[in-house]
Parts: structure tokens; C-alpha cells; sequence
């Protein structure tokens, strides 16, 4: 038995409703109740007086594995040369490189560093989900999961446009089965078919899917309602239509409406939420207030952020269609990888700048997001890693959200028409560090459907931050005194003492073996490979910890 | 050892075909159903009876195992100017452990073969790369372009499992240098000469754009009319969903052009993916070089060659070759596994893709020659003539990790016996197009695998935990 003590410190715990000065005692890798002898010692104890004691961070939308990431490390060379851009070899570590999408083992000792302990890859297509655990094998400390695509799956689908909500429930598990996936995401549904079928960008909830002929609407209410009935932890996770496009805060809106009463969690939101028209670029805004509301009013419905910072990093989706539109706007390189059956990927490099209208609209629709949902619990803060910037600016963000005059001295530097083009001078809201710990780690866990995660009651994973107060929040934040993950003292005085691999979490599915042999022997019918090599083996995922589906709250 | 139900994946092309179906009797391979004519003669008749364990070697002579990586651990350890490089056939899960080994001694790693890995690299750090797994040519592709490569011999699966299923309204297109099998096959043939290849795509390229071109100036510079490039540029982008299929050097060009072909491809099928969807595919090659390139990508952020030198991952075009400075003598301690020269490229300097990937010395076809029968294990570990290779006492000390029966295994400093991936070993593999696939081993081996042989390395050397399936 192994035990560590954290003493004295203020213990920021909002999951359960704690902020004050407390012991946290963790005993083999879980926290549990203080002992009721008074004189019980640990085996190890931080003297946390002084200092502000987190769960350790959730990240709720993240690219940190699979096909794409590693695509956009090999495209950009440029991007991990120079001394600061590489993590150096330390005895017992490995070493690595940053850039926008860091190496393997930098990613994970990088997450740590800043006191994150958990985080999820949001995009991982079931063909790509072998290489993907792969990955995650080489991804140390913290713990992963996958969301596993299924929005423009052939099989899905079909039973979509069969209209047997029973069969759809039975792919979406098989799927998530063979792909030792966590959770279910929808990616610009039906859209990405369409392009590859070299059809009309599918614009509208009600167009259809050639070849299939179901529209996104159907697609995704059948997808919510699927991860629903087999009591997924996490909601589906939806990536809606015209990412990027001037006005679609309109179909975010309906799309929205079209889910009314189901739970979904909305992926990187500040993409979605633009005004103006795509006939008249110039016209572009920020358009959350209205989106913003409708969240307030309904309580089924999460959001990530997907903030922008400014700065140079990578787009990448796998959402096709977009990934050329962004590479053609940018004219710069561009990788894109058509899955079979499933979606598409696109990633290319791209450069927010303070200068750029467009660039400094996104900037401030993304801090207005947060500013505006009123239930921090339903705002995860997520900057879309890599898309928007880098998970290593998470305390720069963090900073934004603390402090006004921040966000004002951005702002003031900005094209003066971006400013009116948003409403972010008029929100004087600042976070407090209880509402951080609340869209760092709480909240996620909870939209994650993660009891054991982002909180430090009994029970919970022994995953702490321990944080330095300061007035100079990113110092705060980015320099975590001490991080322990699951007992282990992880980071001390800013060093990585050890890196343990972390665990992959999954949705443990029960399938029917009839029903996967049919849905195997379809697969078979015409893939390009054997259907019997489709699913990812027992022993593949790393470190793997099952979650039992139909447990969720 | 193959499970009733499962089927087995052929690792002898870059198809690698995951639907055979083997059929053992009497500890011999009797039936490999769905092998190709490269594949059967190596795999019906191999003995799969379990493999007695092999002596590890050092310094020529038979030692323990414990002596053996002692020994190796102490050259490592002293080696200033390391080298790990080989590796085209090894498992992923082989590549991660050689890629934690060469972190750890910060030595120069290179996958596979760097004549045809850098220039693919390269062509994709500057202009990014339009592809598609397989499947989607085989349920959309109506366009189908063969350029200056013959998978009908080279590939001989490929048509019927990926790029030519079923024929309705599709168009093949051939595109070489002049005629092979494939070109046979093809609705057209368009012959153009290695020095013309770039010509050619560029003129392909502006054609798509619409750019004005002078006609006497095309047929200069590529042999053919205006007329009918521009009826090919036509076909190609009347496509619904095309595909481009290229072999290692993208053409039959200089070696030293290969980047220069890439890359125009790729401007290429990135202009008629603004009118339709276009994809470029490799034909893929023998072993496993893309999944191991993809395994150092991840971990280090570069491929396929890294200098770990420095303490850190670093990465040149040109420089950061291992099998570059094992040639020049560059170094002081080699790690080989499982052959340094197997690939499928068997032209060093050459400059032409070769008809078959398991073309050896003699240049025979395999299933035509003294090669085809009753050589279960050598075949699958081929060495081009003139390779260049480390021998003992020069240059510097070498470890050679692989099967017993290369000829390394005799001249190395030491060598550690394995067993070969996909026969004695199972694992995973990447595809040319990134799915990664099972392999299964055919037979028990009494030899460790090289990954367990790196990990008594790193171990010996104390490195950190590698971290696989742990
Ligand atoms: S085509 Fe290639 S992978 Fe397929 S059976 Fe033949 S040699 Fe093996
Ligand atoms: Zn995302």
C-alpha cells in the first residue's frame, strides 16, 4: 500500500462543492477519506500550504494520435528545429520535438507539465484506431480515450436511412467495440461523403446524401439517440456543418434545435458560430450571442471552445471538404487522407494573425463563448489541439478568461472593424480560479461522463495539479509546483520526476456476435482488407480501462 | 499457428494481402489459398515445424545470450557515433523498442531504403500528399493512372483487390516508358521516356489549370501532341473520384529526379482535386517501411532518418542518413536489424523501379528461376548485389539482430538470433496507405523476437521504460 498526503493546501474542488483549506490523502493511485487516526502518517507527504491543490486537467477535445497528427509531424520539419523547440533526453525519458503537434512522448510530458492528467483524442476513424493505440502506448502519463467517427459511415448510414433505430444502435456498438473507442463523434455528417462523391457542399440540415439519401438531420438525431439508448458515458460528440463559414451560425442554431431534448456535446463551437454570409466575406461577425442563449436554455447540450490564439499551428479535420477549403484559402500545404467507409482528413498549416479581420472575429468569438454561456459545468475550454492554437497556450487562454484588462489590451490592437464585429468589448465577466478548475477538468470529466475524474472526493483518480498562486495567471498555470498522477509525483518544481504510461480508457460494448458477424461479412463486402483484421485486438490498446456503457448518471 | 478462423497476411509486396488462407500438413505449408505467383512458391512447401532456438554469436563464436547482450550493451554504451538502421521488414511494435534504443545510446536511426524514403519525405514536408486508403479506389475509383510502375508484375494482387475491382465505365490509364503487363491492361497507353516524365506531368498540370501552351513546345518537351494530352488531361478530370498509382521513385527517372516527380504528381492531382477528387497512392513496397517511418514520426517527430545525437531528435534531408555514413564508414557502433538491404529496391544507384520486389541477385523473376523452390526462409530476406554492407573490424563494432540464416549473422560482432516477421513472428504492419494490419506468425520460433532482444538491450543499458503494451 502506497499512500501520499497533500496537507494544508486550499483544495479547489467544485465538483464537490469544496474551496478551502484540506488534506487530500490518496492511497494506491485513488484518493480516499482521511484516515480517522489522527496520527496516521503517509508515505510520502507534499506540504501544499500555501498553494492552490486542482484535480488534475481534463481535456475533453484534443488531436493528439492517429493518422493526421502523425501526417501533420511529417509535413512540418520546419516546425520542430531549433533549440526551443525540442524537449532534450533526460535519463529515464525520451526525447522529442514541439511544434504546433509535438512528438509522442513530448505530448504527454508536455500535458503534464501543465497539470493535465487526461485527455481525449476526438477524431479517430475505426480503420485508423490500431495505429492510433498504438500511439497512445507512446503517449506517457496521461490517460486517453478516442471518440471514434461515424458520421459519414457506410453502415450507419444505412440503417439511418432504414430507419431502424435498432440496428443503428447495434453498428454504432460494434464500431465502438472493434475500435476500443470511448465515444461516439459525428463529424460534418454526410458532408464529407458528399464531397468525396465529388457532390455540392451539403450546406443545410435537410440536403441530402447522394447514394444514400438521408440528410444530417437523420444522421445525427439518429447518432444522439443511439449513444443514448446504450448509455454511453459521453453524449455524441457533434462537429457540425460549414465549419468555417461566414453565417453558419444559423445551422449551428437549428442544428441545435434539431437536438433539442437529446444530449450532445457541440466540438469546438467557436467555429461554428459566425455571422455574415458566404456570398460576402466582408460581412463576417462573431454571432454567439443567440447560440449562446440557446445553451443557456437547455441543459442537454455541452460545448468546447475551440479557441484561436494567435500564432502560427495546423488545421486539421477530418472533415474533408473543409480541410481543401482551408488549404486552398491558404494556399499552403496540404495532407488529405479519404478513409474507406468512414471520412475523410484534411491538415494543413496555417498562421492566426493579430492583423487579420477574419483571424481577430475568431479570436474574440471563442473568449465570447465562454464569457456568455452563463453554466461554466457546459464550457469546456478546449482550443481544438491543434486547430486553434496549441494545447500548451491553455494558460495564455486561461489568463484571457481571468482578466479583462488582458482581453482589452488584445483587443485594442485589433482591426479596428473586427471589434465591432464582435461583442467581447461589452463583457466585463472574469473567471475565478473555482470556475477554472470548473472548464479544466471538472466540467470535462463531467461531459465526459468520468465520475472518477476532475474532482478529489473518495474514490476519485489521485490526479492533482498543485499551483503556485500568482497574480500573473499563465505564470500560474503553465508552471505547475507539483502534478500527480494516479498517486505518482509526476512533476516537481517544474522537472518531470517520472512518466508512468497512463491508462486508455474505452467503452466496454456488449455485441451481439450474430449481429457482428453480419455487420463484418457488409464491412468484408467491400473493403480492402479482411474483415476478421478490422477490429483493434484485446491486447492492442495500451494499459486499456474499461468503462461499463449504461452506467452513466 | 494460424488460428482456424484467421487469415493470414502476406508481407512480400507492399499489397500485403490479409486474406490468405494457409492449410498446414505435417508441419509443412500445403495450400496458400489466395497467393500470388511471388507468394505461393515462397510459401507453399515452408516448413513450419517449431524453429530450435539459434546460438547468439559474438565475435564469431557461439556465446549465451547473457554474454551476447552484455557484450552488445558494452559496445553500445562506449559508442560515440551509433548507428540503428534496417528495420524495412520489422513489426511496428519491433520499431518502437529500436526507436527508444536509439534515443537512448543518441544514435543516427534510418528505416528502410533512403533512396526512395527521402524523396517521398521530402515531396511531403514541402507540398503535403492527396491520398486514400485503398478502398476508396476500390469502391469509387473510375480513373485509374499506372505511372511508370507494373504492378501487374510487381504487384500481382493489386488489380483484383484495390485498384482494378470489377470494370464497369472505369478507364485505366498506363503511363511508362514502354510496354510491361500493365500497360496491357490499360484502356491507354501513353509511352512517355524516362527524361520527359517531368515534362510531362508539368504539361498535365497547366493543362488542368487552362494555361495557354505552345504545341510545338509540348511535343518537345514531352513527344506527345497537344491534342492528346490534352484529351488525357480531359479523361483525368472527368474523373468522379481518380487515382494515381506510382512505384518507389515515382517514375522510371533518375533517382535523383524522384522528389522533383513527387512533387510535380502531387501539384498535380492537387490541381484536379479543385475539379474533382483525385488521389496519389504509392504501389507500396515489401516489408513494413511505412508503418516503421510512421512509428519514428510519432516518437520523434521526423522521418525517416533522425540524428539523436545531440540528445534530441534532428532531422536533414541528405544528412541524417545512417545508411549514408555506414557506406562512409561514419560510425563507431551499428545496430542492424534484420538486414539493413532487404528491401524491395534492387538498384542502389540505378535509377529504375525494378520489375519484382523480390528480384535478387541474379535478376530472375522468382517464380522463374533455381529461387523458387525449397528455400523457406532465405527468400524472405533478400540483399541486392553491391549493396554496401558493415563487416567486422571496419568502420566500427556491429550488432545484428535477425535470422540466423542471413549472412550477417555470421560476420557481425555480435548477433542476437530472431525470428523473421510474418513467419516466426507476429505483430502489426503498415499499408502504403497508413491501415495497419495484424501479421501472424506461420510457425513457433525458439528465438526471441528482435523487440525482446531490444528490450534485454535497453534494459542492459538502462534506459527508460519503452512503454509498449505495458
Ligand atoms: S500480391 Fe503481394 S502481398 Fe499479395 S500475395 Fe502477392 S506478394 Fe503477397
Ligand atoms: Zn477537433
Amino acid at each position: 500500500m502506497c499512500t501520499l498526503l497533500i496537507r494544508g493546501g486550499r483544495v479547489v474542488d467544485p465538483a464537490n462543492g469544496v474551496d478551502g483549506v484540506a488534506d487530500v490523502w490518496i492511497r494506491d493511485g485513488r484518493v480516499v477519506a482521511a484516515p480517522s487516526d489522527s496520527d496516521a502518517r503517509a508515505d510520502r507527504t507534499i506540504d501544499a500550504r500555501g498553494y492552490v491543490v486542482m484535480p488534475g486537467g481534463v481535456d475533453v477535445h484534443s488531436h493528439i494520435a492517429g493518422s493526421k497528427v502523425n501526417a501533420a509531424r511529417i509535413m512540418r520539419p520546419e516546425e520542430r528545429r531549433g533549440d526551443d523547440r525540442v524537449v532534450r533526453r533526460r535519463s529515464g525519458f525520451r526525447s522529442g520535438t514541439l511544434g504546433s503537434v509535438p512528438s509522442s512522448f513530448a505530448t504527454g510530458y508536455q500535458y503534464a507539465g501543465l497539470g493535465y492528467t487526461s485527455a481525449v483524442d476526438a477524431a479517430i476513424p475505426p480503420l485508423g484506431a490500431r495505429t492510433a493505440h498504438a500511439e497512445f502506448g507512446d503517449v506517457p502519463v496521461v490517460d486517453k480515450a478516442m471518440l471514434v467517427l461515424m458520421g459519414n459511415n457506410h453502415l450507419v448510414m444505412e440503417a439511418v436511412k432504414a430507419g431502424d433505430r435498432a440496428a443503428v444502435e447495434r453498428t454504432v456498438a460494434w464500431l465502438l467495440n472493434s475500435a476500443r473507442g470511448f465515444g461516439v463523434k459525428a463529424v460534418n455528417p454526410g458532408g464529407v461523403e458528399q464531397w468525396k462523391r465529388g457532390g455540392a457542399r451539403l450546406a443545410g440540415w435537410d440536403d441530402r446524401v447522394d447514394g444514400f439519401d438521408v440528410s444530417p438531420r437523420q444522421i445525427v438525431t439518429a447518432l444522439a439517440e443511439a449513444v443514448d439508448a446504450l448509455g454511453l458515458p459521453h453524449a455524441l460528440h457533434f462537429h457540425g456543418l460549414n465549419l468555417g463559414i461566414a453565417g453558419n451560425w444559423e445551422q449551428t442554431l437549428e442544428g441545435m434545435k434539431a437536438l433539442q431534448g437529446r444530449r450532445v456535446h457541440m466540438a469546438h463551437v467557436q467555429f461554428h458560430g459566425y455571422g455574415g454570409s458566404p456570398d460576402a466575406p466582408a460581412d463576417f461577425s462573431a454571432n454567439v450571442g443567440p447560440l449562446a442563449d440557446f445553451v443557456n436554455a437547455h441543459s442537454g447540450i455541452t460545448v468546447d471552445v475551440g479557441q484561436v490564439l494567435f500564432g502560427e499551428t495546423t488545421s486539421m479535420t477530418a472533415d474533408g471538404p473543409t480541410g481543401h477549403f482551408l488549404a486552398e484559402l491558404t494556399g499552403r500545404k496540404w495532407y488529405d487522407h479519404d478513409v474507406e467507409q468512414e471520412d475523410g482528413c484534411g491538415v494543413s498549416p496555417i498562421e492566426y494573425k493579430d492583423r487579420n479581420f477574419v483571424h481577430a472575429v475568431q479570436w474574440a468569438a471563442g473568449l465570447e463563448w465562454f464569457l456568455r454561456v452563463d453554466d461554466p459545468w457546459r464550457v469546456a475550454l478546449s482550443t481544438d489541439h491543434p486547430n486553434g492554437a496549441s494545447f500548451r497556450s491553455y494558460p495564455d487562454l486561461i489568463a484571457l478568461l481571468m482578466d479583462r484588462n488582458l482581453r482589452d489590451e488584445t483587443l485594442d490592437r485589433l482591426p479596428e472593424k473586427a471589434r465591432e464585429r464582435t461583442g467581447l468589448k461589452d463583457l466585463s465577466r472574469e473567471y475565478s480560479l473555482s470556475e477554472i478548475a470548473v472548464v479544466t477538468r471538472a466540467g470535462p470529466a463531467r461531459i465526459l461522463g468520468l465520475a472518477h475524474k476532475g474532482h478529489l472526493g473518495p474514490g476519485a483518480d489521485g490526479d492533482v495539479a498543485i499551483y503556485a498562486p500568482d497574480d500573473d495567471c499563465r505564470r500560474m498555470f503553465a508552471m505547475p509546483r507539483w502534478v500527480v498522477k494516479a498517486g505518482e509525483v509526476v512533476v516537481d518544481d517544474g522537472e518531470l520526476k517520472a512518466a508512468p504510461i497512463g491508462r486508455t480508457l474505452f467503452a466496454e460494448m456488449d455485441v451481439d456476435p450474430e449481429a457482428r458477424a453480419a455487420l463484418l461479412a457488409r464491412l468484408g463486402a467491400s473493403a480492402s482488407f479482411h474483415p476478421a483484421n478490422f477490429a483493434v485486438g484485446p491486447d492492442e490498446a495500451s494499459n486499456p480501462l474499461g468503462l461499463r456503457a449504461g452506467a452513466r448518471p | 499457428m494460424p488460428g482456424d478462423a484467421l487469415p493470414y497476411t502476406c508481407t512480400l509486396c507492399g499489397c500485403l494481402c490479409d486474406d490468405l488462407e494457409i492449410r498446414v500438413e505435417s508441419d509443412v505449408v500445403a495450400e496458400a489459398k489466395g497467393a500470388c505467383a511471388i507468394a505461393r512458391p515462397r510459401l507453399v512447401g515452408l516448413d513450419v515445424a517449431p524453429r530450435a532456438a539459434a546460438a547468439c554469436r559474438v565475435d564469431g563464436r557461439e556465446a549465451t545470450a547473457d554474454k551476447a547482450v552484455e557484450a552488445a550493451a558494452r559496445i553500445l554504451a562506449a559508442a560515440r557515433a551509433p548507428l540503428v538502421l534496417g528495420m524495412a521488414r520489422s513489426t511496428n511494435e519491433t520499431a518502437r523498442l529500436a526507436v527508444a534504443l536509439a534515443d537512448r545510446i543518441g544514435a543516427t536511426i534510418e528505416t528502410g531504403d533512403a533512396e526512395s524514403a527521402w524523396p517521398r519525405v521530402v515531396a511531403m514536408q514541402r507540398y503535403g500528399s492527396i491520398g486514400a486508403t485503398l478502398g476508396e479506389v476500390k469502391a469509387r475509383g473510375d480513373v485509374v493512372v499506372f505511372w511508370g510502375c507494373d504492378p501487374a508484375t510487381t504487384h500481382p494482387r493489386h488489380f483484383e483487390r484495390y485498384s482494378l475491382v470489377g470494370s464497369e465505365g472505369r478507364r485505366t490509364i498506363a503511363i511508362d516508358e514502354g510496354e510491361t503487363e500493365t500497360t496491357r491492361r490499360g484502356d491507354v497507353f501513353l509511352k512517355v521516356r524516362p527524361d520527359q516524365e517531368l515534362n510531362l506531368l508539368q504539361t498535365l498540370r497547366a493543362l488542368v489549370r487552362e494555361a495557354p501552351l505552345d504545341p510545338h513546345r509540348v511535343v518537345a518537351a514531352t513527344g506527345h501532341d497537344l491534342a492528346a494530352l490534352q484529351d488525357l488531361a480531359e479523361t483525368l478530370q472527368g474523373a468522379s473520384y481518380g487515382a494515381w498509382f506510382q512505384g518507389a521513385l515515382a517514375g522510371r527517372g533518375p533517382a535523383r529526379l524522384a522528389e522533383a516527380r513527387r512533387q510535380a504528381v502531387t501539384a498535380l492531382v492537387r490541381e484536379l482535386a479543385r475539379k474533382t477528387r483525385f488521389v496519389a497512392l504509392g504501389l507500396g513496397e515489401a516489408g513494413n517501411p511505412h508503418g516503421v517511418e510512421g512509428v519514428l514520426a510519432w516518437q520523434t517527430g521526423f522521418t525517416p532518418g533522425v540524428d539523436l545525437g545531440a540528445g534530441f531528435p534532428e532531422s536533414w534531408p541528405g544528412e541524417s542518413s545512417a545508411a549514408e555514413r555506414l557506406k562512409r564508414g561514419a560510425f563507431d557502433a551499428a545496430v542492424v536489424i534484420a538486414g539493413p538491404f532487404d528491401s524491395a529496391r534492387s538498384t542502389p544507384d540505378g535509377g529504375e523501379d525494378v520489375p519484382s520486389p523480390l528480384e535478387g541477385e541474379g535478376g530472375r523473376r522468382p517464380d522463374e528461376g533455381s529461387r523458387s523452390q525449397g528455400l523457406p526462409v532465405a527468400p524472405l530476406l533478400i540483399r541486392p548485389s553491391g549493396a554496401p554492407s558493415p563487416s567486422r573490424g571496419e568502420g566500427g563494432s556491429w550488432i545484428f539482430i535477425g535470422d540466423p540464416e542471413c549472412d550477417e549473422y555470421a560476420r557481425a560482432t555480435v548477433a542476437l538470433p530472431a525470428g523473421v516477421p510474418g513467419i516466426d513472428e507476429s505483430g502489426t504492419y503498415a499499408r502504403a496507405d497508413g491501415v495497419s494490419l495484424p501479421i501472424r506468425a506461420l510457425r513457433a520460433s525458439g528465438n526471441p523476437t528482435a523487440g525482446e532482444w531490444l528490450e534485454r538491450l535497453l534494459t542492459a543499458i538502462g534506459a527508460a521504460t519503452p512503454c509498449v503494451r505495458s
